[in-house]
């Protein structure tokens, strides 16, 4: 589904932010990327769909290298690959069903997208995604009045919307209160069991990855330095994960 | 969690002599720099105030005719050699001026804006746009009119373009700012979703900017309802500034003056209640 091989990044062409990061994401499962702060784990994440532009390497999406891809392509590449925020990014002003729309305007015409002009299908698919994620009675709701875990559900149906193969959350409940982090949790579980799509989740906590990844991926330093099951995740794999690197300044330890 | 070089630390510089009170800032040399400016100006302006009162300048006969010709206009308004239905003509005219003007600089604005904001053009379009724009905001309506009447002649043609000109580098800069102040990842957001160029612009950059939109292009509009009646006067434009010009300077009739005077001041108290309205409306 996604491989990565090989793949480096650096900011200012002297510090490297990643160094040879391989893993690979199969369709199905949650995939969790833990590490200290700074160590990475964005910059593996953005560069998937090429937010981006990464120094080498390869991202087999579908088999093709998304990095190869030219600016039409790589658009079209990037309608099937759903991402999710920690802020959310939702466009405040607009109702959640306007909101969730937005996921399918990148496969429609320049027309549909300055018009809003959606089939009656795609209304429906909307309506029914933003009840799959417990929202039906919020969708004509403008976002900036709905709660955190509320707008990060109808982030989740917006990427849905995409029909996506993949969906990349960049510590999508870092801003969540316990009691929405598991409602968020639990759906995003919920997609790659029952719809087989790939969830690829960037974390900090561990005790959430333990309870809802089926593999794991540690990053220390821009490194690949764990890369297995979520069964062999012991606490000295934590440990060592989370080890303070000289190199690597402001890397931190996390408690839980 | 706070890192330890962002706690708040005491500046280790510290001013000579046993520490009396602890100063909130160093004293910089652009404070000092703004303060020598200020008394040179203050001296300058003192010096020159003697010369330009003229000789036979006398304050007492100036401030009762004046008080005198305030009364006319205020107190006795009545029309001498024109109509109400004229001036009513007229006024709307300079509405219509101003509107106009609002209209085509507000949609060309837009464009430009849309070329020049730091969100989505290019460094060399966003400096190239904003710095011609700052250059044709830096001269005065009146004198873009005036420029235009070459072309044009004097009149409403002038009048219509040389506002408009300047009503567009005044709304590129406002509508331009206002883009810039969206947050980079909304528009990252849209194009992780593979969006094309005009729907991020319709669907998350036209929701966020329109309230701005409406209270700037507002805000134009008062300009421009000003600057017509400026025009009209200097430009042979027409419209309420004309009539207010032929009664002042030529008829020397300031009862008809104030009549004008009062219908400026009602047309532009309808303007605040819109503009209150749009802005209870917005928020
Ligand atoms: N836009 C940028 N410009 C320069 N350096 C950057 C930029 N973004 C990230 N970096 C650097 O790249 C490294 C990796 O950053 P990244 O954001 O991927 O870490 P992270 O694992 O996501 O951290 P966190 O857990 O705090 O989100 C860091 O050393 C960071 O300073
Ligand atoms: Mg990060």
């Amino acid at each position: 589904m996604l491989t990565v091989k090989h793949l480096a990044k650096s900011y200012d062409g002297e510090k490297k932010s990643l160094t040879d990061v391989s893993f690979s994401v199969q369709p199905g499962e949650v995939t969790v990327i833990i590490g200290p702060s700074g160590a990475g784990k964005t910059t593996i994440l953005r560069s998937i769909n090429q937010l981006i532009r990464d120094d080498d390497g390869e991202i087999l999406f579908d088999n093709t290298d998304i990095r190869q891809l030219n600016r039409a392509q790589l658009r079209q590449a990037r309608c099937r690959i759903g991402m999710i925020f920690q802020n959310y990014n939702l466009i405040e002003p607009l109702t959640a069903i306007e909101n969730v729309l937005h996921g399918c305007l990148g496969t429609k015409s320049n027309l549909a997208g300055i018009f809003s002009i959606y089939r009656n299908r795609e209304k429906e698919e909307a309506l029914k995604l933003l009840e799959k994620v417990g929202l039906a009675e919020f969708a004509y709701q403008q976002c900036r009045n709905l709660s955190g875990g509320q707008k990060q559900r109808v982030g989740i149906a917006r990427a849905l919307m995409q029909q996506p193969k993949i969906i990349l959350c960049d510590e999508p409940i870092a801003s969540l209160d316990p009691k929405s982090t598991i409602t968020v949790m639990d759906i995003l579980r919920d997609l790659a069991t029952n719809d087989g799509i790939s969830v690829l989740i960037n974390l900090h906590q561990v005790d959430i990855a333990r309870s809802y990844a089926d593999h794991v991926i540690g990053i220390n330093n821009g490194q690949v330095v764990f890369d297995d099951r979520i069964q062999a995740l012991s606490d000295t794999a934590i440990a060592s994960i989370y080890q303070k690197d000289a190199n690597s300044e402001g890397s931190v330890v996390h408690e839980f | 969690m706070i890192k330890p070089e962002n706690q708040i630390s005491i500046p280790t510089r510290q001013p000579a002599g046993p520490r009396l009170s602890i100063p909130l800032r160093f004293r910089d040399r652009r404070r000092v720099t703004i303060l020598m400016t200020l008394i040179v100006l203050a001296y300058i302006t003192l010096a020159t105030l003697p010369t330009m009162i003229p000789s036979h300048f006398k304050l007492g006969t100036a401030l009762t005719s004046f008080a005198e010709n305030i009364k006319i206009m205020f107190w006795q308004p009545h029309l001498a050699n024109t109509t109400f239905i004229t001036l009513l003509g007229a006024l709307g005219q300079s509405i219509l001026l101003a509107f106009l003007t609002t209209l085509i600089g507000s949609v060309l604005a837009f464009f430009f804006a849309l070329a020049s904001t730091r969100r989505l053009a290019p460094t060399y379009l966003v400096l190239g746009i904003q710095s011609l724009m700052a250059v044709i905001r830096a001269i005065p309506t009146v004198l873009w009119v005036l420029i235009y009447s070459v072309v044009f002649g004097l009149g409403a043609n002038a009048a219509v373009v040389g506002i408009t000109f300047h009503s567009v580098a005044y709304l590129t800069k406002v509508y331009a700012d206002s883009m810039d102040e969206l947050s980079p990842g909304i528009i990252e957001t849209m194009q992780a979703m593979g969006l094309k160029k005009s729907a991020i612009i319709r669907q998350a950059i036209i929701p966020y900017m329109m309230p701005s939109y409406l209270s700037w292009t507002f805000i134009r509009f008062e300009i421009n309802f000003a600057d017509a009646i400026a025009v009209g006067a200097a430009a042979g434009a027409g419209g309420i500034g004309y009539q207010l010009f032929m009664s002042s300077s030529f008829y020397f009739n300031f009862h008809e003056v104030g009549v004008m005077v009062y219908m400026i001041l009602a047309f532009a108290l309808v303007l605040e209640i819109i503009s209150y309205r749009l802005r209870t409306a917005t928020n």
